[in-house]
């Protein structure tokens, strides 16, 4: 299989995209990385998902840990609440999470050259451009792992499906509505 | 003096202003010095290791890392954290009441561990706080980065400047308790008064976010009243050991490096908690520190300074204890305050002597210059560890501390608490 033809929609997020909604879209679709996609919604770069985490905990509990057991758990979720009042261009800006440069490969790349752009720097996610550098769609590692299942025999129906199918169509019309639909 | 004396001269005056003017790492400008002077030929590996007049003073580095590792254990228990919430909450939310209760625990923490990892622990918890009652975090923090520096003051180990003094001295941990902690004392209610006049009038009360510091739980804080109390006990023991070395004539680094010891064997910690405090860089300049220093000791030109300073001050010992006050605190404002007194230690030494016997007027020198060292760390942002320390945490949590918005109020507080050193120098030693 070529690039090409493992490139798939994702749901991706903008600076404008709130914490708390970059926690839904990653809850929803099971996503290991948050692509941020400029104006244009292209994607320009991924957030590992677990940094969001980090966005609910104050800079203070980051820098002294133990201070985490003395919230209880009404105060807790308002530190939660919080998420929906920061975006994630405040958090990018502030250097709380940190945002990768997205590798691209070339539509014609084999199965073999797209793994090892992945491998290389841990990438879950990457992109697909022509030699333009138009962009052509998106990389998941499980559906590159699909494809190398396939290829090693570990064929069925779930992995054929997660072939067949983008992530992006678990999502109902109107889903991304300000949060960067690309389609 | 000899043309090596010069270029040990050289050398030191060098490394000393790119270490003020903090452009490279201090340690590897100190170490670089160092073995320049063993370059030139002004020092050798006799003279560095086996001397602590002239060479590193190893009672001073283990000290430091024996209260590194103590402390390193101490912080996992998270009685810090416990202390400032609970100290919060029996103010009912009332900001000043929480200020004064906040600069108490960190002035009487610091005088036990060093003032750096005092405010570490202490300024997360505060912010925390703040962020409870929706006050303005810059109070609260400038008041403990200067109570830090304050309550430092009064012990042997509060201070790594009162660490070097008591060394090259000859100076107990009582001692310390017996000169400086009185004028301490004094020194934090002038404080507190300072903190209202600065801070506290302005500081309001809202009950209903008072609620928000009751709905606190602190005891979740401590992760292990176990190693709690086991750490309690150990510590207790160290400093009854500091005390007592009139009668077991200890060393107190060894005092602190078996408190270490036992701490490590206690609480099965790992080595990479126990070490975790462990300020590698800051051992190292010390090191390079003492090399430096001690080659000048060691070439004659300390010895060669302080036969100028004494044909010049004569026997004014009044004068040159205010002098070394004030001038110490001049200069701590600008410097860093441990390149400071590991400078001038020798050269007091060169003046006055060992402490122990001397008369009141001439021991007054010594605890001028530990006061004005201290004390005068206040003055600027970059005065002391703790406040470059402090700023840094709060600009990381958003609320940046700007050096003249410190400095504002570093110098106010500097020159009155030196301004009450004055009379007490002259009161009790002459």
């Amino acid at each position: 299989m070529h690039a090409e033809q493992l490139a798939e929609q994702i749901p991706m997020v903008r600076r404008q995209t709130t914490a708390a909604e970059a926690a839904k879209v990653v809850a929803e679709f099971r996503l290991s990385g948050l692509v941020v996609a400029d104006d244009a919604g292209e994607p320009i770069a991924v957030i590992p998902g677990s940094q969001l985490l980090s966005a609910v905990l104050p800079q203070y509990v980051r820098d002294d840990r133990k201070l985490v057991h003395a919230f209880d758990e009404a105060s807790a979720d308002e530190l939660c609440h919080k998420l929906n009042t920061v975006t994630l261009g405040d958090l990018l800006d502030a250097k709380r999470i940190t945002a990768r440069k997205l590798p691209s490969v070339l539509p014609e790349d084999t199965l073999l050259e797209i793994a090892s752009v992945m491998d290389e720097g841990n990438r879950p996610v990457i992109v697909v451009r022509d030699r333009s550098g138009a962009y052509r769609g998106v990389l998941t590692v499980s559906r590159v792992l699909a494809a190398i299942a396939t290829a090693a025999g570990q064929d069925s129906d779930l992995v054929r499906h997660r072939l067949e199918r983008d992530l992006i169509e678990r999502a109902e019309p109107g889903y991304f509505g300000d949060s960067g639909s690309e389609e | 003096m000899t043309l090596t004396a010069w270029l040990a001269i050289g050398v030191f005056a060098a490394a000393y202003v790119v270490i003020a003017s903090e452009k490279l790492n201090r340690a590897a400008v100190a170490l670089t010095g160092a073995a320049l002077m063993v370059v030139i030929g002004a020092t050798r590996g006799h003279e560095i290791y086996f001397s602590a007049e002239t060479g590193i003073d190893w009672n001073v580095i283990f000290l430091l890392f024996g209260m590194m590792v103590l402390v390193g254990i101490l912080r996992q228990t998270g009685v810090f954290e416990f202390l400032a919430i609970w100290s919060a909450q029996r103010a009912r939310g009332r900001p000043f009441r929480m200020m004064v209760l906040l600069v108490l625990i960190t002035a009487v923490a610091s005088a036990l561990l060093d003032n750096v990892t005092t405010v570490l622990l202490v300024a997360p918890v505060t912010l925390l706080l703040c962020d409870r009652m929706a006050l303005a975090p810059m109070p609260f923090l400038l008041a403990e980065a200067m109570a830090s520096n304050i309550g430092g003051t009064a012990t042997l180990i509060g201070d790594p400047p009162n660490i070097i003094i008591a060394s090259r001295a000859g100076l107990s941990f009582n001692d310390f308790l017996i000169h400086l902690a009185p004028i301490v004392l004094a020194l934090l209610v002038v404080f507190i008064g300072l903190c209202w006049l600065l801070w506290g009038r302005r500081l309001t009360y809202d009950p209903g976010k008072a609620d928000q510091i009751m709905a606190l739980t602190p005891r979740e804080t401590i992760t292990d009243a176990r190693l709690l109390w086991r750490m309690l006990v150990i510590l207790a023991v160290v400093l009854i050991g500091f005390a007592t070395h009139a009668l077991t004539h200890l060393e107190p680094s060894l005092i602190a490096l078996l408190g270490a010891g036992v701490a490590v064997l206690i609480s099965r910690q790992s080595s990479e908690t126990y070490l975790a405090e462990v300020e590698w860089e800051t051992l190292l300049f010390f090191a390079g520190l003492f090399i430096m220093v001690g080659t000048l000791v060691h070439q004659g030109v300390i010895t060669e300074l302080a036969h100028s300073i004494t044909a010049a001050m004569g026997d004014n010992y009044a004068l040159a204890a205010q002098g070394i006050l004030v001038g110490s605190a001049g200069l701590s404002a600008i410097v860093d305050n441990i390149p400071y007194v590991a400078t001038m230690a020798p050269l007091v030494h060169d003046l006055v002597g060992p402490a122990q016997g001397l008369p009141p007027q001439q021991q007054s020198l010594w605890w001028a210059l530990a006061l004005g060292a201290d004390l005068g760390g206040n003055a600027t942002a970059i005065g002391a560890s703790a406040n470059v320390v402090i700023t840094g945490i709060a600009k990381r949590n958003g609320h940046p501390i700007s050096f003249w918005e410190f400095t504002r109020y570093g110098l106010i507080v500097a020159a009155v608490t030196i301004a009450c050193c004055v009379p007490y120098v002259a009161l009790r030693y002459f």
